[in-house]
């Protein structure tokens, strides 16, 4: 906390220096409720996301059991919609790894990848597995799907005569085995949503180290460093091992979507900076009004326009990009893609710096150990 | 020969003696002391130089990376320090295979010549080993073969009990009373039912027990560089049969060896700290937090202006060098301990406690708890940490209930912590990021 006495105070030198300038030397009264940001977050975004994703997966779960009934290529192709309906969905809750979520660790559980084919070639060969365990994570959640939807063979007719050969049994249980563990964890998450950490969180309203917004504000700029910027684009660039991964992008086997997987996470997070509710163009209090509020001085408001347009300019190198697999194959360096997520890189500081410490957020997590 | 050179050394001690005679004769209360007064006074620390006034002339030529040779030969070699750190890697990589006996782990500690222990074909052809170099240092053990026991027994016991306890759990979720994984972030760690991670235990004891103890305690005592007729030799160049360094030269190396001893350049180490998972590693990490950057630069110059003082024969200053390094060293291992235990608390007191991320922490901050009673204060015959402290410091980390770190709570964490940053130069927040 001392680090914002000190800004405050260079702040206020600051403002005492040019207050020349200024229209009023009083600086603005901070007017900001957190309350509401809370119960717009809470009840207009989190929720109804958590909602909808629940709805996509009970759809690819409809979708597995048609197939398993009638092992087809026609139904083969519908699971798999179903399977990247979800996915995409999916990156709209991935940025809320508090709460409920934290407590059944969510996001590790759900997608971490690159799945662990011999994991999962072993399990369904010993039929002996227990999806609970940590060790299990990536070898569960949409990743796993990914290698039984799409991986087990180059045509979907090599896949569909996999499922329909003597390993039947075992990769239709394992699916079933795989899916209904998602859709137990997303179902304690969403309860636990429903029936009290709503009003926990959004009760939580203070300014504090554990309130709340600082809280999820961590987690929020957490979930933008950690797995959209380095687990979709940075680890298979190679930006932090030093050679390329083309093996580590997200949903491997169907490498055509992990450029719109990564559009999609983009767009959520950028919607949930400017409060947007879900599936509407109606903005609430949020991390963008809160920056414009905070100071009415061009300078801050400046803030929450510069983010917007680091936001714009990201996509729009990301969107003229091939897909990620073959923009890391083929060049080398990737550089149109190096040059992309040097832009989604510029938005690290000015989240993790520049609007934190005009919130007086403190950042509670360090680049990990490594051991 | 020998007696020749006796008298030699007798004469030259004479004639130093009748120099120090002229110089005491000199009245001392003149004047103040300066720098042109023909005495040594002040701080000097030869006549008229060092201290404040010019640096005195040493004599030493300082290189700048670790390269000595002689006659253009090479005289730096540390090979059985590189042997110990590889076996020592591999032994690591053991405690995580459970399908590995405990004597299968037991044998690689206590490796024997020619026994198929190791992956690498080099170490089984060793004669060296990591058990027998554990808690083996002259200065804090050559006397006490009781403690030296029992800490062997302690390792040898993380062995065993990682076989025992936690291998047959190793598909079993962790709980409190109960051994199994637990997840830390993406990693899945193994734990015992107390919570602890017996290879992190295992890890970070040797740190203390092998790397610094060997370094402070035996390769930079006096009773290890001067033994026997080493200073005589080393003054007269008198290298060791059939090699290219003396006796002084090389143990000096070996202290080197265990800190740099993987690194890929070993002549400029401080290029990849981190190659091994010993003290080389952390002597990394300390240097990379901010409150404590230049660390080591300062062990690394330390190391080598004392290799040069042995060149130079100059005994005064390799053991100036050896004291920084005591307390360099000493300090690392601290930092590290205090770290652990809060970065550990740190991850309990989120609203989710973090229990997989706090007892890795804590596996590491106990085992460098554990490495405090290896450590050197400078200019003393005593670690920083006695045994006995360093014992009652772990019964407390695990005595806040019966089910060890699963109870642990802040205020224990954080006595422990200022009971370990009072006897050093950083405080608790320096070393908690």
């Amino acid at each position: 906390m001392k680090r914002f006495s000190v800004i405050t105070l260079l702040i206020s030198l600051v403002w005492a220096c040019t207050s020349d300038n200024a229209v009023s030397d009083e600086p603005a009264e901070v007017s900001f409720e957190r309350g509401p940001m809370l119960v717009n977050w809470a009840d207009n975004i989190i929720k109804p996301s958590y909602e909808s994703f629940s709805e996509n997966l009970t759809t690819l779960v409809n979708s597995f059991e048609t197939f398993r009934a009638d092992t087809n290529v026609s139904n083969l192709i519908s699971y798999r919609d179903s399977w990247v309906e979800a996915y995409m969905s999916w990156q709209t809750v991935a940025m809320f790894e508090i709460g409920p979520a934290e407590s059944v660790d969510f996001r590790f559980s759900m997608n971490t990848y690159p799945t662990n084919t011999d994991n999962i070639n072993s399990h369904l060969a010993s039929g002996e597995y227990d999806l609970s365990l940590s060790s299990n994570r990536s070898s569960k959640g949409f990743p796993a799907l990914d290698y039984l939807i799409n991986g087990l063979g180059d045509t979907d007719d090599e896949i569909v005569a996999k499922y329909t050969s003597t390993d039947k049994e075992e990769l239709m249980m394992y699916s079933e085995d795989v899916l209904n563990d998602m859709v137990l964890l997303t179902t304690q998450v969403l309860d636990g949503w429903n029936s009290g950490y709503r009003t926990t969180f959004v009760e939580n309203d203070g300014s504090s180290a554990t309130a709340s917004v600082d809280r999820f504000v961590n987690d929020y700029i957490f979930y933008f460093e950690k797995f959209l910027r380095a687990g979709k684009m940075g680890i298979p660039l190679g930006v932090f091992s030093g050679s390329p991964l083309p093996e580590n992008v997200e949903a491997f086997y169907k490498a055509d979507i992990s450029k719109d997987l990564f559009l999609k996470g983009l767009q959520a997070s950028q919607d949930f900076f400017n409060g947007k509710h879900f599936s509407s163009t109606v903005k609430g209090e949020s991390l963008a009004s809160y920056l414009v509020n905070l100071d009415t001085s061009e300078d801050r408001e400046d803030l929450s326009n510069v983010i917007n347009s680091q936001f714009d300019k990201s996509r729009e190198l990301v969107v003229a990009l091939d897909n990620f697999k073959i923009e890391i194959e083929n060049n080398n360096p990737a550089t149109n893609m190096l040059l992309a997520y040097d832009e989604v890189q510029r938005l690290v500081p000015l989240l993790k710096t520049d609007m934190v410490s005009a919130m007086s957020i403190g950042i509670d997590f360090v680049d990990a150990d490594g051991d | 020969m020998k007696n020749a050179l006796l008298i030699l050394t007798l004469s030259v001690s004479v004639f130093f003696t009748s120099c120090e005679n002229d110089d005491n004769e000199t009245p001392i209360n003149a004047i103040t002391p300066t720098c042109t007064d023909g005495i040594k006074n002040g701080d000097e620390t030869d006549v008229d130089c060092g201290g404040s006034c010019t640096p005195c002339d040493t004599g030493i030529v300082n290189p700048d990376s670790y390269v000595f040779e002689r006659e253009g030969e090479n005289t730096v070699n540390f090979g059985g320090q590189t042997t110990r750190l590889k076996m020592g890697d591999e032994i690591l990589s053991a405690f995580k295979d459970d399908t590995a006996s405990a004597a299968k782990i037991q044998a690689m500690y206590a490796h024997e010549e020619g026994a198929n222990d190791f992956e690498d074909a080099d170490l089984n052809a060793s004669d060296k080993s990591v058990r027998s170099k554990t808690a083996a240092s002259k200065d804090l053990f050559g006397a006490n073969a009781t403690d030296q026991a029992l800490i062997r027994a302690e390792f040898d016991g993380w062995i065993s009990a990682q076989v025992d306890e936690v291998f047959p759990n190793w598909n079993v979720a962790a709980e409190a009373g109960t051994a199994g994984q637990i997840a830390d972030g993406e990693s899945t760690r193994y734990v015992s039912a107390k919570g602890l991670e017996y290879n992190q235990l295992f890890n970070k004891g040797l740190i203390g027990s092998l790397t610094v103890d060997q370094i402070l305690n035996n390769y930079l005592s006096t009773v290890v560089l001067d033994e026997s007729d080493n200073i005589d030799n080393n003054n007269n160049d008198i290298v060791a049969e059939g090699k290219s360094y003396t006796i002084m030269e090389h143990k000096w190396d070996e202290a080197y060896g265990y800190a740099y001893g993987l690194n890929a350049d070993a002549a400029n180490p401080n290029a990849d700290l981190g190659a091994d998972s010993f003290l080389n590693k952390y002597i990394g990490r300390v240097d990379g937090d901010n409150d404590f950057a230049g660390i080591a630069e300062e062990i690394f110059q330390a190391f080598k202006l004392g290799r040069a003082a042995i060149v130079a024969k100059n005994y005064e200053v390799r053991d100036e060098q050896a004291e920084i390094i005591k307390e360099k060293i000493s300090t690392v291992v601290a930092i590290r301990a205090v770290h652990y235990l809060q970065q550990g608390k740190q991850a309990l007191s989120k609203e989710t406690p973090a229990y997989g991320t706090a007892f890795h922490d804590l596996s590491e901050g106990y085992g460098f708890i554990y490495s405090l009673q290896f450590t050197r204060k400078p200019n003393s015959s005593d670690s920083y940490f006695s045994k006995t402290e360093v014992d009652t410091f772990l019964v407390d980390l695990l005595g806040d209930g019966e089910n060890g770190l699963w109870d642990v709570t802040d205020v224990t964490l954080d006595a422990l912590s200022e009971a370990i940053a009072e006897r050093f130069d950083f405080t608790v927040a320096q070393a908690a990021e």
